[in-house]
């Protein structure tokens, strides 16, 4: 691939390949979740994607970094959620808030039923310190801890938002069954 | 355990194995029920959150990766160039002036030509000028109808500005047309070329456009038919 000096090439070339076999290990092994968390940070599939192209692209300049292939999923969460303030700080002036019916539109599958569909807008409604650490336990089937860990919360601030989380969630999924059940009966 | 700390732990982690939330369930019909009811709901949102994943994603991301380096391998012959250069300015020759120029971005198109040739073999299927436009986006700037057959339309560095490269088949062979956002400390070259590519440039008013192709093939139509069609938003 490159022209090098003959003598160390083998060398070099063997731990490039070692390398680059960590790397492709890497994004197949966690693009899936680490795009859907990006996804539920950023409520926008293009930026999402552009996030987590930033996110691998950093990943493998310093994967010689990772020393223990089990912390890999949290430091791919670091790496994104600080390219994700990154981003925000760049865009400060320029961003637009994204209303619910944008969530919705860009959201829509003809094959995702209704329900899921209304638990998907609940999803992206609720406020982003509720949302984040249950996407994290939904998501990578992260501990209380382990949320707190990530997030650089304590774990009793992480349950109370996982708590909340869940009975506004709750309470607006009973209250459109009540607003249905009036319309329809 | 009351009603409501049973709820505030189930909410908090429905699929817990806490065995004081498991004892007090054991004993309280109704505390089973809702819980069922959450663990329920939960797998209802795991499912939710599935959102679709790009289906290209794996293959930009492993491109990017090789693309990446190559560009650092060819930065690191630039330190030479650096070195040789602190040697000159010795002899007095105005180093300072040949470190504040700008970055020319010529030999940055002609190293992802090398990673074209690779990247064409994973192409599944053309890009429409759709998706090319919703690339464009990012910059301001849309064509107004398709400029050729574009096979691959992706986000790349060049140096350190994020540029769209888009790779054509056109009767004069593949061509690349890189989109680069205005910017003041690189510098695009009017004509640039290797042993196997030729790249030629044009400014426009929010952007430039580099088109680099087979070293004998006739650049023009394709310099002539992006100017035509691409427009800026503001």
């Amino acid at each position: 691939m490159f022209v090098r000096n003959k003598t160390d090439s083998g060398r070099v070339l063997s731990g490039m390949k070692a390398k680059h076999q960590r790397y492709e290990a890497l994004v197949k092994a966690f693009h899936t979740d680490i795009y859907r968390y990006a996804y539920w940070l950023v409520k926008d599939r293009s930026v999402a994607e552009d996030i987590v192209q930033e996110t691998f692209l950093r990943a493998w300049r310093s994967l010689d970094a990772l020393n223990d292939e089990k912390a890999a999923k949290s430091w791919l969460i670091t790496i994104l959620r600080r390219e994700n303030a990154r981003r925000f700080e760049r865009k400060q002036l320029d961003t637009v808030d994204i209303d619910d019916e944008h969530i919705h539109d860009d959201t829509q599958q003809a094959d995702v039923d209704i329900h899921n569909r209304d638990l998907h807008r609940l999803l992206g409604g609720l406020s982003d310190e509720y949302r984040e650490p249950l996407v994290l336990q939904l998501i990578f089937g992260f501990s209380g801890e382990e949320i707190a860990a990530q997030l650089g919360l304590n774990k009793n601030t992480v349950m109370t938002r996982l708590f909340r989380a869940r009975s506004q969630l709750k309470e607006t999924l009973e209250r459109q069954n009540e607003q249905r059940g009036r319309v329809n009966g | 355990m009351d009603e409501l700390e049973f709820r505030r732990r189930i909410y908090a982690d429905p699929n817990t194995t806490d065995s004081d939330v498991v004892e007090a369930a054991k004993s309280d019909n109704s505390k089973r029920d809702f819980w069922n009811e959450q663990k329920q709901l939960d797998a209802q949102l795991k499912q939710a959150v599935k959102v679709e994943v790009p289906e290209d994603l794996v293959n930009k991301l492993i491109w990017q990766q090789s693309a990446d380096e190559f560009s650092r391998y060819k930065r690191k012959s630039r330190w030479y160039m650096a070195l040789a250069a602190s040697v000159a300015f010795t002899v007095g020759i105005g180093f300072t002036m040949w470190y504040h120029q700008p970055v020319s971005l010529g030999g940055q198109a002609l190293a992802h030509m090398q990673y074209a040739e690779t990247e064409r073999a994973h192409t599944f299927s053309p890009v429409n000028l759709e998706m090319v436009n919703a690339k464009l986006a990012s910059f301001g700037a849309s064509f107004t109808d398709d400029i050729g057959k574009v096979e691959v339309a992706n986000y790349c560095h060049l140096s350190t500005v994020r540029s769209l490269h888009l790779i054509l088949d056109t009767p004069e062979g593949k061509m690349s047309v890189f989109i680069v956002p205005e910017r003041s400390d690189v510098r695009v070259p009017a004509e640039f070329e290797d042993k196997q590519y030729r790249g030629e440039s044009l400014t426009l008013q929010h952007a430039s456009i580099m088109v680099v192709g087979d070293k004998h093939a006739d650049l023009e139509n394709m310099k002539k038919s992006v100017a035509d069609r691409i427009r800026f938003s503001a």
